[in-house]
């Protein structure tokens, strides 16, 4: 299978049900991705799939052949952070940080499809994401400054 | 000779026989079905819409599948929040592919999503079904209006095609499937619809 990650092309060779996130995490050694649950029940897996968000622990690989995958080291860097990720660092958002790779690729998604997210859009969108930390209201917050920002830009 | 007029007997009595891509779209012959005949298929036809692997997705307006049924415990809306939003497909907010990503194939794994080779989504907000009895389910699925302009051909067509619907008699995970089989499923809706689609009450 070939998939486009973070801009580079690779070839990997696996079962066609293997997930996503084992092919980047083990395969490809890029484990800011997380793996919470393994059954779409958290979040911690998410990463982009030809510019939208998904579950990486439920795309066998199959379904992610020929498609391009950004993940958390392909958002931005750490010189040109996306501004998901600045508003994140404004907010001090994270506290442990396990869930939070998860919660900015999904953040950058909904920022994607809703330029203006309501706190309600906000609340829908973000509610498969857990965090264990609580960081529910800076999530909140970090959403409406990263809005803000890419109007702005 | 004997068997040659048997068979051309037999396409004869048979007035449409189309070999659908999954099932066979063959309706009784035009007038051949009484309205009883067609009342219990319509019986039947409930049994499929108002059970929770097809109405947990034939919500109302404020767009929030629900999980019920014997895998569910207790009836209660989509977990994590989730609103197909008016597009009855996320597009508002977090699209239903997220976790329902398309796949060739099942994902069999308890508690996790359920996934076809299409774009997971709702039914369309007309064709709500999820609490509603017989006589409204059955007269909104004769309604052109609130049926996507089909009659029962094309509600057949459409059963053949839909893999979301095919879904509901294969849907893995643990998870009770719907009643009787989308072949059977699609012979009642042709007979129903062959009997002048015929409800309680008219
Ligand atoms: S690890 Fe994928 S949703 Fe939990
Ligand atoms: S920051 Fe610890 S789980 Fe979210």
């Amino acid at each position: 299978m070939r998939l486009t990650v973070n801009g580079k092309e690779h070839e990997v060779d696996v079962e066609d049900d293997m997930p996503l996130l084992w092919v980047l995490r083990d395969e490809l050694g890029l484990t800011g991705t997380k793996y919470g649950c393994g059954i779409a029940q958290c979040g911690a897996c998410t990463v982009h799939m030809d510019g939208f968000a998904v579950r990486s622990c439920q795309v066998p690989a199959a379904s992610a052949d020929g498609t391009e995958v950004v993940t958390i080291e392909g958002l931005g860097t750490p010189e040109t952070l996306h501004a998901v990720q600045e508003a994140w660092v404004e907010h001090q958002v994270a506290q442990c940080g396990y869930c939070q790779s998860g919660q900015i690729m999904q953040a950058a998604s909904l920022l994607s499809l809703n330029a203006e997210p309501t706190d309600d859009d906000i609340d829908v969108a973000m509610s498969g994401n857990l965090c264990r930390c609580g960081t529910y209201p800076r999530i909140r917050a970090a959403v409406k400054t990263a809005a803000q920002k890419l109007q702005e830009a | 000779m004997l068997r040659t007029s048997v068979v051309a007997f037999c396409l004869l009595a048979m007035p449409v026989l189309a070999e659908g891509e999954n099932v066979v779209i063959a309706p009784p012959a035009e007038g051949s079905v009484s309205t009883e005949d067609g009342l219990q298929a319509w019986a039947r036809i409930y049994e499929v819409a108002s059970h929770p692997r097809c109405s947990n997705c034939h919500v109302g307006a404020d767009n929030r599948p629900m999980w019920s049924g014997p895998s569910y415990g207790n009836a209660r809306p989509h977990g994590m929040n989730i609103n197909a939003g008016d597009s009855r497909i996320g597009a508002e907010t977090i699209l239903c592919s997220t976790c329902h990503v398309e796949r060739d194939g099942l994902n069999d794994v308890p508690h996790a999503a359920p996934q076809v080779a299409m774009a997971w989504q709702l039914a369309p907000v007309e064709a709500e079904w999820f609490g509603k009895s017989s006589v409204e389910i059955c007269n909104q699925l004769r309604d052109p209006e609130r049926n996507g302009g089909r009659d029962h051909l094309d509600l057949a067509i459409h059963l053949d095609h839909d893999l979301i619907l095919h879904w509901a008699w294969n849907p893995g995970g643990g998870r009770e499937p719907a009643p009787y089989s989308l072949q059977d499923h699609v012979n009642d809706v042709l007979t129903w619809g062959v009997a002048g689609f015929p409800c309680e009450g008219d």
